[in-house]
């Protein structure tokens, strides 16, 4: 009898151990998510860096073109002398100059976005550390599984990040 | 055989500001009639309308990717002899190797300059 009830004590002594190491990783999970800071990510920093983008994308748009119409001014020049023509390619490369200067601008504004996306990053870390969860437990977004398959397929592999992967030089070799 | 500086070119890329720098370049070579369109699809229409002496594009666009419309152009009986030059940022080794496999003329990546692009064109156009 004393037997019985020993053993009958130890099983419920397990689901207790359990519940507390659940209440210990619900405690964790909680402490994770707060590091997260959800909140003041999806309202302020991916938005600014949303918008931090955008304004990359307008400047070097509007650059490019800038410099785009004034080569494009040259190359159509029309001068009654030399020196009119040197004054009038001059003035010119005075506004290719001035075009140039948004690198200033958007060298800051990436900045900040880097700056967003390695916050991003840190809180993701320590998150997927706090809840011991790895990738392979969730199943692929279906639009990021699509972009994914089409990618693949189509040797969608974009540009590489240290200049062209084979040179022209060696493409060259391939048509002759 | 001299360049012909007088046949139509589809200049196809979804970036305008890649096209208006082909066409500055193609016009510094002296040819004027370039059209253009931002994709696979739209340069297909095209090409059912009008005969083009070469196809220059890129290979990332949507819907329709350069690849995918290079092998539209070689299925299609009225057009596979058309010239087409992929000219592109997509610089692997297996994307070469698939465009040749396609039928590509020549293959140009970005980014590039006019030399580049005329010593292309004479080879596939003849010079």
């Amino acid at each position: 009898m004393a037997g019985a009830t020993t053993a009958e004590a130890a099983n419920q002594a397990l689901p207790v151990t359990e519940l507390l190491e659940i209440a210990d990783y619900i405690t964790k999970l909680k402490r994770g998510i707060a590091g997260l800071r959800a909140q003041e990510l999806t309202r302020d920093r991916i938005p600014m860096a949303h918008d931090e983008l955008g304004s990359v994308v307008a400047a070097t748009a509007s650059a490019t073109n800038r410099i785009m119409e004034s080569a494009e001014s040259i190359l159509a020049l029309e001068a009654k002398s030399l020196e009119d023509y040197r004054r009038k390619v001059e003035a010119h490369i005075g506004d290719i100059f001035e075009a140039c200067t948004f690198q200033d601008i958007t060298g800051q504004r990436i900045s900040k976005v880097v700056e967003a996306l390695g916050q991003l990053e840190k809180r993701l870390s320590q998150f997927s550390t706090v809840v011991n969860v790895r990738d392979g437990e969730a199943e692929l977004d279906p639009e990021e599984a699509r972009r994914k398959a089409r990618a693949e397929k189509l040797l969608l592999n974009g540009p590489q990040p240290k200049g062209p992967a084979t040179p022209q030089d060696a493409i060259d070799a391939l048509f002759s | 055989m001299a360049l012909d500086l007088g046949m139509p070119i589809l200049v196809v890329d979804d970036y305008q500001t890649m096209v208006r720098i082909i066409r500055n370049l193609l016009k510094q070579l002296g040819f004027e009639d370039v059209d253009d369109a931002s994709d696979g699809t739209g340069a297909l229409a095209k090409l059912k309308q009008k005969k083009y002496g070469l196809v220059i594009s890129d290979w990332n666009m949507e819907p329709m990717t350069g690849y995918e419309l290079l092998r539209h152009v070689r299925a299609d009986d009225a057009l596979r002899t058309t010239p087409f030059i992929m000219v592109t940022a997509e610089s692997k080794t297996e994307n070469v190797i698939a465009a040749k496999k396609a039928g590509v003329n020549n293959y140009i990546v970005k980014p590039f300059n006019a030399q580049t692009l005329k010593t292309k064109i004479e080879a596939v156009c003849g010079a």
